[in-house]
């Protein structure tokens, strides 16, 4: 075998190498709001965050059938989905409520009964929402299930409810999977008064960040 | 002029002939590792690899000169592909990839022979979602191979074949949450088959 005949395949095989070295340049996500809850206690600020683990995925969400929540919720989960890259989140419409991870209803949250972090959105003129986190005695794990309310101010077919109740529920449904803050730009889904219907950069970099980070909180197992 | 339409036909007939009998086919099967697709960087490194895949492939090649054959081969592969981050793994789904090659082949002893080519690679999800959440995407290609080669019958060869060849991958979907530039990926192919020589 004479080297000279390898020489066009080495000269190939050293260019494809240096060629291909190159690594593609990672966008900055420090575009990212505070998503994480901070709790004083008698000895401090007390940092809360949540995701959901990868064994809890697919996050099953019940939808009540009432002004057109589960199509709000479909289009919540296709949204927040598309938020990650890497799988870090997926969740599933399920039609029996006793199975649910998050329950979505239409109404007021109800007064106290929860020993919860209470997220609410309330500005809006057409609709309002409202998400349950309760945790156990410890403070340290979040019982099942979550507990979303997104509420008509509106008789049923009012102009711009149908907009309100599908933006509100996709920013209940992003207090759920962990954003337990509001943004403080309103051109995010989770500005405390939405006012968008998609998600934005901002957004996005917030919940990657929320499902790359250690969570302080865990979720009580099914 | 009359004669000259069924004069091209029979010299069309007669070149066809000669260059089937020249023709050299081959089909092998075997496996593709590759490099990472995509290195981000979160919070920790997050890589995105293909996981080894079966790989099917198609060649043929015709004489240009006394020593070398220009050659056209179409690969597939299918695997599943990953996220690996701090040392755990999550299953992302499915992706095929189909390239075509436009080759240059030549001797090197009288077993083994040296090729090296040019082409697309193209990649197919099977969900539209992560980084291929705005469909698939297509990349020029460029490799080369070493094949070795033995009878095992009359006209009938086994063929033995290492292959190498890189791209530059990203999506439309990475480009459009702000990835710049691509992420270079060497793709190793190993196959194993049988090759029909009618030199």
């Amino acid at each position: 075998m004479s080297p000279r005949r390898l020489f066009p395949l080495l000269y190939l095989a050293a260019g494809g190498v240096m060629l291909s070295c190159a690594d593609i340049a990672t966008p900055s996500r420090n575009n990212a709001y505070e998503w994480r809850r901070l709790v004083t206690t008698a000895t401090g600020v007390d940092t809360l965050s949540f995701h959901w683990p990868r064994s809890s995925l697919p996050v099953r969400i019940w939808a009540e059938d009432s002004l057109s929540l589960p199509a709000h919720v479909e289009h919540a989960i296709g949204e927040w989905e598309a938020a990650f890259l890497y799988g870090e989140f997926s969740a599933v419409a399920v039609s029996d409520s006793n199975e649910a991870d998050v329950i979505v209803t239409s109404g007021i949250a109800p007064e106290g009964g929860f020993s919860i972090s209470r997220l609410e959105s309330l500005r809006a003129p057409e609709c309002q929402g409202a998400t349950d986190i309760e945790l156990d005695a410890s403070g340290q794990e979040i019982r099942r299930p979550i507990r979303v309310y997104v509420n008509p101010r509106f008789a049923p077919g009012s102009p711009g409810l149908d907009a309100c109740m599908a933006l509100t529920t996709t920013h209940e449904v992003g207090h759920s999977l962990g954003i337990f803050t509001h943004s403080p730009d309103a051109g995010d889904i989770m500005f405390g008064d939405p006012i968008v219907s998609v998600l934005s950069p901002r957004d996005r970099s917030t919940a990657e960040l929320a499902y790359h980070i250690d969570a302080t909180l865990s979720v009580a197992g099914r | 002029m009359r004669a000259l339409p069924p004069f091209l036909v029979l010299a069309f007939a007669a070149g066809a002939t000669v260059l089937q009998a020249q023709v050299d086919y081959n089909a092998r099967l075997g496996v593709t590792w590759a490099t990472p697709l995509l290195r981000d960087s979160v919070v920790e490194e997050v890589q995105v690899r293909q996981k080894l895949a079966p790989t099917l492939v198609v060649g043929a090649s015709l004489p240009i000169a006394p020593r070398y054959r220009a050659g056209l081969e179409v690969a597939l592969t299918t695997s599943g592909y990953q996220a690996e981050e701090g040392g755990a793994s999550s299953d992302l789904g499915t992706v095929r990839t189909g390239s075509v090659t436009l080759g240059l082949h030549g001797p090197i002893s009288t077993d083994f022979r040296w090729r090296a080519g040019t082409g697309l690679l193209s990649y197919w999800p099977s969900q539209d979602q992560g980084a291929f959440a705005r469909g698939g995407t297509t990349k020029f290609l460029a490799g080369a191979g070493i094949d070795y080669r033995r009878s095992l019958l009359p006209q009938w060869e086994m063929m033995v074949s290492l292959a190498y060849d890189f791209h530059r991958f990203t999506t439309d979907e990475l480009q459009a949450r702000g990835f710049s530039q691509r992420q270079g990926v060497q793709r190793i192919a190993a196959t194993i088959g049988v090759a029909r020589a009618r030199r």
